[in-house]
C-alpha cells in the first residue's frame, strides 16, 4: 500500500442538510492508525475536518468512529488490519452528529448515570471514612472485573439493534455496568438497580444479537454481563437468589515495619 | 418485577409451544393420510385430548405472540406513560381472539 | 441583521439507524443476523396464526364450507406457504431454545479478565450455535423432502 483513499463523513450544522462523504488521498506509512490518518488530513490537507481524540492509546474511549461499516476506536485500529486501501470513516451511528465525525455521547453518559454507577455500601461511614480494607477473594473479583474495564466509548451502543430504534432503551453499556456493580460484594444496591432496569425499556429489550460484544474494543463483553444480569433478576423474582453475606473488613496492623531512625540534618 | 415475570412466562410458553405446536404441525402437515378432511377434523374434534391440546396451544400461542408483538412496539420508543394502555389493549385483543378461536373446537366437541 | 447562532446551540443531527438497523447495521457476524431472522420468523408466524385462526372459522359453516375452504387453500402457492411456516417454526423454536438458555446465562461460560486478542462469550461458544443451525437445516431439508414426496 503506497496511498490510502479515505472517504470521510463531513457535516457542518447550519450549512449542510445531511452528511456527505469527502474523499482524500494520503500517503501510507507503516504502523499508521486510522487516527494518524485523520490527523494527517487535518494537518496537511483540510484543517476544517473535526474529530474527537485524546489519549491516542485506546484507554479514554473518545475516538469511536464507524470504519468500513464497523465501529472502532480510531487510535486502536492500524490501517493494515483493515486489509484495504479504501477506507470509509463515518461518525458512530445511533448518536446525534455534532459536526463531521464528532458524535454527541451525552445520552450515553446520562443513561450511565441513571443506573447509579458507584458502590452503594451498607456502611456509609466506613465508605466515607475508611478504617480498613474490604476482603474479596480472587473468584469474587473475577466475577465482575472483566466488566470494570469499560471505557465508555459508546461503540456497543452504536452496534446495538435495539438502540437503533428505541431512544428510551438503556443500552448495553449501562446494563453491563448494572451487573458489574450488583455482583460486586462491596455493593448492596442490587435491588434498587433491579427496579430501575425492570422497566419496559430496560434489560428485557436485549435480544442477544451479540453485536455489542463484537464491537467492544476492550473485551468487556457487555452481552455476557446483560445475560448474567437477566439470570440474577429471574432468580430474584422467583426468590431463588442466594442470600448474599455482606463483605468483611480486614483491619491491617498499623505498625508492620520497624521505624527507621531519621539521621540528623547536616545543613542546619 | 413485572417485566421479569412477563418474560419468564414468555420462556415457559415458548417451551410449551415447542411441544404443542410441534405436535399440531406434525399431525396437520407431515403425517400421512388426509389430516384436513372433514372426517379427520371431526374425529379430532370429538377427542378430549385434542381439545385440551388445542386450547393450550391457543393460550400459549396467543401469550407468546402478543408479548413478542408488545416487545416490538415498545422498541419504537413507545412512551412509558402509555405502556399500560398498550398492555390492556393487547389483553383485550388476546381475550377476543381466544374467545372466537376457542369457540370453534369447543362447539364441535 | 440576523444574529449568528453558535454551533453549540444548533440542534445536533439525529443519527439513529431505525428499523434498517435491525436488518443490517454493519459487518457483524452470526448471532446478530440470527436475531434478525428470529424476529422475522416470529412476525411471520404471528401473521400465519392470525390467518389460520380466521380460516378455522369455516368449520362453523359445516362440511361444505370447510371442504371448499380447504380446496381453495390447497394449491402450489399454499404448499409453499405451508413449507415456509414449518421451516420458520423449526428455526424459531430451536433458536428460541438457544436464546432461553443463553438469556439465563447458561452455555456462555464465566466472566474472565480480558486478555488480548479478546474473544467474547458467544464466540467462545460458537460451536453450540453451529450445531443448532445444523439441526435446523437438517430439519428444513427433511420437511422439504416430506412435502415433495
Amino acid at each position: 500500500m503506497q496511498e490510502l483513499t479515505f472517504k470521510v463523513q463531513r457535516y457542518t450544522p447550519g450549512q449542510d442538510k445531511e452528511p456527505y462523504l469527502q474523499e482524500f488521498t494520503i500517503p501510507f506509512t507503516e504502523g499508521m492508525t486510522v487516527l494518524d490518518c485523520l490527523i494527517y488530513i487535518k494537518e496537511k490537507v483540510d484543517n476544517t475536518l473535526s474529530f474527537r481524540s485524546s489519549c491516542r492509546m485506546g484507554i479514554c474511549g473518545s475516538c469511536g468512529v464507524l470504519v468500513n461499516n464497523f465501529p472502532m476506536l480510531a487510535c486502536h485500529t492500524p490501517v493494515e488490519e483493515l486489509q484495504t486501501d479504501r477506507i470509509e470513516v463515518r461518525s458512530l451511528p445511533n448518536f446525534p452528529i455534532i459536526r463531521d465525525l464528532v458524535a454527541s455521547l451525552d445520552l450515553l453518559f446520562e443513561k450511565h448515570k441513571s443506573i447509579k454507577p458507584y458502590i452503594i455500601s451498607s456502611d456509609i461511614r466506613e465508605a466515607e471514612e475508611p478504617t480498613a480494607e474490604y476482603v474479596q477473594s480472587r473468584e469474587e473479583l473475577e466475577s465482575y472485573v472483566q466488566f470494570a474495564y469499560c471505557v465508555k466509548c459508546g461503540l456497543c451502543m452504536a452496534a446495538c439493534p435495539t438502540v437503533a430504534t428505541d431512544a428510551l432503551f438503556l443500552g448495553p453499556q449501562p446494563l453491563g455496568q448494572v451487573y458489574r456493580y450488583c455482583t460486586d460484594r462491596r455493593d448492596m444496591g442490587a435491588k434498587e438497580r433491579f427496579h430501575e432496569v425492570d422497566s419496559p425499556h430496560g434489560v428485557w429489550l436485549c435480544h442477544l444479537a451479540g453485536a455489542c460484544s463484537e464491537a467492544c474494543p476492550k473485551g468487556v463483553d457487555p452481552a455476557l454481563a446483560i445475560q448474567l444480569l437477566k439470570r440474577a433478576m429471574v432468580f430474584d423474582s422467583m426468590r431463588l437468589a442466594k442470600k448474599r453475606q455482606p463483605v468483611t473488613l480486614a483491619h491491617l496492623p498499623v505498625e508492620s515495619k520497624p521505624k527507621i531512625e531519621v539521621p540528623e540534618f547536616t545543613v542546619k | 418485577m413485572k417485566e421479569t415475570r412477563l418474560k419468564i412466562l414468555q420462556y415457559i410458553t415458548g417451551i410449551g409451544l415447542f411441544f404443542f405446536a410441534g405436535t399440531h404441525l406434525i399431525v396437520s402437515h407431515l403425517s400421512s393420510g388426509e389430516p384436513t378432511t372433514w372426517e379427520s377434523v371431526s374425529g379430532r374434534a370429538a377427542s378430549a385430548g385434542w381439545l385440551t391440546l388445542y386450547l393450550l396451544l391457543l393460550i400459549f400461542g396467543l401469550y407468546h405472540g402478543l408479548h413478542g408483538l408488545r416487545t416490538i412496539i415498545l422498541e419504537f420508543s413507545f412512551p412509558n406513560y402509555a405502556v399500560r394502555v398498550l398492555d390492556w389493549a393487547l389483553v383485550v385483543i388476546g381475550i377476543a381472539i381466544f374467545g372466537y378461536a376457542a369457540y370453534i373446537p369447543i362447539s364441535a366437541f | 441583521m440576523e444574529t449568528e447562532v453558535a454551533s453549540s446551540e444548533k440542534p445536533h443531527l439525529p443519527n439513529r439507524l431505525g428499523v434498517k438497523g435491525w436488518v443490517w447495521a454493519g459487518r457483524y457476524t452470526l448471532e446478530r443476523y440470527l436475531y434478525t431472522l428470529h424476529r422475522l420468523t416470529g412476525l411471520g408466524l404471528l401473521l400465519y396464526v392470525a390467518l389460520h385462526l380466521g380460516a378455522n372459522g369455516f368449520r362453523l359453516g359445516g362440511e361444505e364450507s370447510w371442504t371448499s375452504a380447504i380446496d381453495f387453500l390447497t394449491n402450489p402457492f399454499g404448499r409453499v406457504v405451508e413449507y415456509l411456516v414449518m421451516a420458520a417454526f423449526a428455526f424459531h423454536a430451536l433458536n428460541g431454545g438457544r436464546l432461553i438458555l443463553q438469556h439465563l446465562g447458561y452455555t456462555l461460560g464465566k466472566p474472565k479478565p480480558p486478555i488480548y486478542p479478546y474473544v467474547d462469550s458467544m464466540r467462545r461458544r460458537r460451536l453450540l450455535t453451529w450445531v443448532m443451525l445444523a439441526v435446523i437445516v437438517a430439519l428444513a431439508i427433511y420437511i422439504l423432502v416430506e412435502f415433495v414426496t
